[in-house]
């Protein structure tokens, strides 16, 4: 068994982590180098964030279910309360999801929110309230997919615990009845 | 190894080639000779297709990636803008039953669900803000709220107010940015305090939608530059926003205490309307 090179393992959708990349640069980079750009506070406010929330659709929508294959949504069912659902990709696809592709998805998501908070202290320090209004807003939608891939990634694991319980219970249970059958 | 096979089977230690071969040929055996087939005990209810997937051998069907539901009252999430919640009709109602297809919108295109979000907000806006006599009962309707409509509108009406005052233009934004985001938070926690029943998110989105009849009055307001125009023109956007938003709020809080729900809601729509007409 040769171990000495170990398989490397590409991107398996590198569109996908692009764009997952790129909304998030382009929203911080922007947000850095807009006195470059604008002068105007409203056009600063309007492009980043909106760039933040095309971010925010993106990875909930698309590269957390492309990279990760998880998706969480809110649901108002009958009785008029708020359920939280979470969807995973069952086992087999899960245990196939490239490496690298979920790495760069969280650490991503996670890097994007520490930035935040800098420019937001840096904004505080500065006392300038309205680019704290620009920060608060990216920053909420940053947290808010973390939560929710947090949440869900916990789930999945659950479910992927219960399964493999109820798997190995059943097959317990099925060699016991064969075993017994056979008496 | 194809002897009768009709009452006993010959103890064999399993793995999951063998027991689909076992079934195979028992199938065979059952479609040539005719008499009952005695299954072993070990797969009982679940014949398993004879195809040759490793994970065959076990009798739980495949597992649905079916979602779970912790419910949470409160998330630390979203204010002003949106998480868009995707499957809705009748994707949610066939994941409600908890065992449903395989996930089409974990494995759907990315066109599908863009089409989905928009088809979203457009019928919430109808649903909230054109006079429909369909509607079912205002607390049960915008249920699948949405925070993109909302966050549009606010921006769309904060960018109109800015581009209509010629000083201070960037102040301008801000201040009405701030303003509905926090009062829409505000008047939602008013509402809760109140004992009213109504989920955040929610009366975000619904507050949010209310803000489309002002928002044409903008537009409207920027392009004539006449104050008495501007004037009946911002009243009546403003009947109109308040005539929306009425059914929702009331219905959530305890009819006595109507009045104290709505008040701060009329009081943020005036306001905004004031902002309009001053603006010049």
């Amino acid at each position: 068994m040769d171990l000495s090179q170990p398989v490397e393992e590409n991107y398996a959708n590198p569109k996908t982590c692009f764009f997952h990349v790129l909304f998030k640069a382009s929203a911080l980079a922007f947000y850095m180098l807009s006195t470059l750009f604008a002068d105007s506070f409203v056009i600063i406010f309007v492009i980043t964030v909106v760039l933040a929330a095309l971010d925010f659709w993106v990875v909930k929508n698309v590269s957390g279910r492309i990279l990760v294959g998880l998706r969480w949504w809110n649901e108002i069912n009958e009785q008029g309360e708020s359920i939280w659902r979470f969807e995973c990709l069952d086992h087999e696809s899960l245990a196939r999801i490239n490496q690298k592709d979920s790495w760069l998805f969280w650490w991503t998501l996670y890097l994007n929110a520490v930035a935040w908070t800098i420019f937001g202290i840096f904004s505080l320090v500065r006392l300038e309230v309205d680019y704290l209004l620009v920060v608060g807003v990216c920053l909420s939608l940053a947290i808010a997919n973390i939560i929710g891939f947090t949440k869900c990634r916990k789930d999945a694991k659950n479910k992927i615990q219960a399964f493999a319980s109820r798997t190995i219970a059943s097959r317990f249970s099925s060699t016991l009845q064969s075993a017994f059958s056979l008496v | 190894m194809s002897n009768s096979h009709s009452d006993t089977i010959p103890l064999r230690p399993s793995n999951s080639q063998s027991d689909i071969d076992e079934i195979r040929s028992l199938i065979d055996d059952s479609v040539h000779s005719g008499p009952a087939v005695v299954l072993p005990a070990r797969h009982p209810a679940t014949t398993p297709p004879p195809s040759s997937s490793p994970f065959i051998s076990s009798n739980i069907p495949p597992p649905p990636p079916v979602s779970s539901s912790s419910s949470l009252q409160k998330l630390q999430s979203v204010p002003a803008a949106p998480p868009p919640p995707p499957p809705v009709g009748n994707s949610s109602s066939i994941v409600a039953n908890g065992f449903g297809p395989p996930p089409n919108t974990l494995t759907e295109p990315v066109l599908d669900t863009v089409k989905r979000d928009l088809w979203r907000i457009v019928s919430n806006l109808k649903l909230v803000v054109f006079p429909n006599p369909f509607r079912e009962d205002p607390g049960k309707a915008l249920r699948d709220w949405d925070l993109w409509g909302p966050f549009f509108f606010i921006v769309f009406l904060g960018v109109a107010l800015s581009w209509s005052a010629s000083v201070k233009k960037s102040q301008v934004f801000a201040v009405a940015f701030a303003l509905l985001a926090a009062g829409a938070v505000i008047l939602t926690l008013n509402v809760l305090l109140l004992g009213g029943h109504i989920i955040f998110f929610q009366s975000l989105s619904l507050l949010g939608y209310c803000l489309f009849p002002l928002d044409v009055g903008a537009l409207i307001c920027m392009l004539k530059d006449n104050v008495v125009a501007k004037v009946i023109i911002v009243c009546l956007a403003l009947a109109w926003s308040s005539w929306a938003a009425y059914p929702f709020m009331s219905s959530a809080v305890n009819p006595n205490r109507k009045a104290l729900a709505l008040y701060p809601v009329l009081l943020m729509y005036l306001s905004v309307g004031f902002l309009i007409i001053a603006i010049d």
